[in-house]
């Protein structure tokens, strides 16, 4: 029974990181309609940025934070400079975003090496809750992940951007009647939805290795997440992220680490022939 | 005749004796095909793989040429990325392969981009050196002959290091973490009945999907088992994260015997591990014993303006093998006749900065060192196996 509530937790820990790249990846292509791959690339950007805040002596918490503001700018360039010129073509948009993974990919690699590189966590070893031994950076990761969330989902409710996106997501043409700058905004959400992409990269570089080839894994979670919680749905790509990090802790505990992310997908199939619009019935963009 | 006219005589004169005496000093040129993952996630034990090629062929230039039959001939390299991805070798392998002048193709230390690199030099019957694990199931066999493996297989390694582990470490129960995929079954294969002669029980076998980055919940398979060591491989990334997710989630082992090349993995969590045993499948540069090793360091790092690091252990993995090839031209009077190359190839032992041969069939038999982390120490012991 230990065994399996450490398991759980294991899975809670990780899932919260899945949502927070979700989240970035639903918000951009569930709103804006932009099909963006090259978001993994903001997470390993993001995680460099970290990496090389820590290794020139600064705290990782510092690291964190301008992992989160270069990859807003680096989202709101992306957007103002390429993606805003393929808004009306998709097809258009994909190669562009499929192009920018390789150039980002590559200059990566060639700036940065290939060689892995792992961040000093802030907090290292284990922690005894009761009579579970819990990894304290992972816990770490959890709480800060939560706390983003919640902050993010506080600000679509309070705050005055929050509430333009939200009227965004109901009706497009709706919200530009009532005086919505809705070109403002979809540049605001992708801006957000990268600056999302920059804190995860700094949860990942605090747990797992970074390599300039890292951003496909968050990548394909990411839409595994945002296609399974409903495009478009805040609520759906948090719950879709925790019950994919359950989904596979479980798996690869008790069933077969060697099948680990086939776990995903399972749940992903399974969804779109019952929820076809995603877990909480969306049906269209939901925040 | 007037005066420009005599200039330009004279200046053709010149021209003409130039190239006439650039042409005695060497009897032609060497076409060698080094192909490798330049870029993409392999190209970290490629790029270093090049340099050692490249730096041999600049050494072998700079003195001449490789002499064969009492003539020198330079080397000419002909390069292509294969980016890490087997497509893209196949095509790479296939335009070194259309020149009709390369005669011997070399590079590429993994499998996936290596196997299709290593089925095309084989149609092609043109001479292949490569460096990956998955070459040990295609050397020996019919129609193969021209192709060799620069690294030791595991069979050849473990013999020495799997004692040398148990001797180390003080182990007597452990569990085997690897990717699922047919190198680590391979090692699987070479390691356990080696662990059983020396009276280690493997308590547990476990497959992760390849590109995991969480470890956490089959780690935690292996916990609270008596275990006294974990046999993991064969990636630094997988390595490092490995013992990294061991140490924070506690109640696991803390000694470490690592089928990799590398004890970077291991070098930041020194003083929280009990051991931590690699594989330095060339010699050790990290701590050179020889002065031939610290020679060969500082030539490197003169080349490629780059410090010595973990990686830098597969620049010397092809190094050594592009002389060897040039002494094995001349023992065979020939730099095209493939068959009589690779026949003295197999037959020859070059004592270069590590000491090698190849068996019969084509795979490396060379003295590696072993590498061991140990009361927060780092030090290397020679296994001699020549």
């Amino acid at each position: 029974m230990l065994d399996f509530i450490q398991t759980g937790i294991d899975g809670l820990m990780v899932g919260g990181l899945y949502a927070t790249v979700a989240l970035g990846i639903t918000l951009v292509f569930g709103l804006v309609g932009i099909l963006n791959f090259a978001h993994g690339q903001s997470v390993m950007l993001g995680a460099y940025v970290t990496f090389f805040v820590v290794l020139a002596g600064y705290p990782f918490w510092l690291g964190a934070v301008l992992a989160t503001l270069a990859m807003a700018l680096f989202g709101a360039a992306l957007e103002r400079a390429v993606f805003r010129r393929t808004l009306g073509d998709p097809l258009a948009g994909l190669a562009v975003s499929l192009g920018l993974i390789m150039i980002v990919e590559n200059l990566a690699a060639a700036g940065f090496t290939p060689d892995p590189r792992f961040v000093d966590p802030p907090v290292s070893g284990s922690v005894q809750v009761g009579p579970l031994v819990l990894s304290s950076q992972r816990l770490l990761v959890l709480v800060v992940s939560v706390l983003l969330i919640g902050g993010f989902s506080l600000f679509l409710k309070r705050a005055r951007l929050g509430k333009a996106i939200r009227a965004m997501a109901q009706s497009r043409e709706g919200a530009a009647l009532v005086g919505v700058r809705v070109s403002v905004i979809s540049s605001a959400i992708f801006t957000i939805g990268s600056a999302l992409a920059g804190a995860a990269g700094a949860l990942y570089a605090s747990l797992f290795a970074i390599t300039p080839f890292m951003g496909a894994t968050p990548l394909t979670k990411g839409f595994i997440l945002a296609a399974l919680g409903g495009l478009g749905s805040v609520p759906g790509a948090i719950v879709a992220g925790f019950l994919l990090g359950l989904a596979e802790s479980f798996g690869s505990r008790y069933l077969s680490a060697s099948f680990r992310d086939g776990y995903g997908f399972i749940i992903l199939i399974f969804a779109l022939l019952f929820l076809p619009t995603g877990l909480f019935g969306a049906g269209k963009a939901r925040v | 005749m007037n005066r420009s006219k005599w200039m330009a005589a004279i200046v053709a004169l010149a021209l003409g004796l130039a190239a006439g005496a650039a042409q005695a000093q060497t009897a032609g040129t060497v076409k060698l095909g080094l192909i490798g993952s330049l870029t993409g996630p392999h190209s970290g034990w490629d790029v270093p793989a090049a340099e050692g090629v490249q730096m041999a062929v600049a050494e072998i230039n700079g003195a001449g040429g490789v002499t064969v039959a009492g003539k020198k001939y330079k080397i000419e390299i002909i390069q292509e990325d294969a980016q890490s991805k087997p497509d893209i070798a196949a095509t790479a392998a296939q335009k070194l392969l259309s020149d009709d002048d390369v005669h011997v193709v070399i590079g590429v230390l993994t499998s996936v981009p290596g196997v299709p690199v290593a089925t095309q030099t084989a149609k092609a019957k043109v001479m292949y050196i490569g460096g990956f694990t998955a070459l040990d199931g295609i050397i020996g066999t019919p129609g193969k002959e021209l192709i060799f493996r620069a690294l030791d297989t595991d069979q050849t390694v473990a013999s020495g290091f799997v004692p040398t582990v148990v001797k180390e470490l003080d182990i007597t129960k452990v569990g085997m973490l690897m990717p699922n995929d047919d190198v680590a079954k391979t090692v699987i294969k070479a390691y356990e009945p080696l662990f059983k002669k020396q009276n280690v029980e493997v308590a547990m076998i476990e497959y992760f999907q390849p590109g995991t980055t969480d470890f956490a919940p089959v780690l935690r398979k292996f916990q609270n088992q008596g275990m006294d060591a974990l046999f993991i491989g064969y990636a630094d990334p997988d390595a490092e994260a490995i013992v990294r997710q061991s140490l924070e989630i506690g109640n696991l082992p803390k000694k470490f015997v690592y089928r990799g090349g590398s004890g970077s993995p291991a070098v930041k969590y020194a003083d929280k591990i009990d051991g931590f045993v690699w594989q330095i499948l060339t010699r050790d540069l990290a701590t050179p014993g020889d002065d031939k090793v610290k020679g060969w360091i500082e030539r490197y790092k003169a080349f490629t303006k780059k410090d010595v690091v973990a990686n830098t252990y597969w620049a010397l993995t092809f190094y050594d093998a592009v002389f060897m090839l040039g002494k094995a031209m001349d023992a065979a009077g020939t730099t095209t006749d493939q068959a009589a190359i690779a026949a003295k190839l197999k037959g020859m032992v070059y004592d270069g900065v590590r000491k090698m041969s190849f068996d019969a069939d084509g795979r490396a038999v060379t003295d590696v060192d072993i590498g061991v982390i140990k009361d927060g120490k780092s030090y290397s012991i020679p296994e001699k196996i020549l």
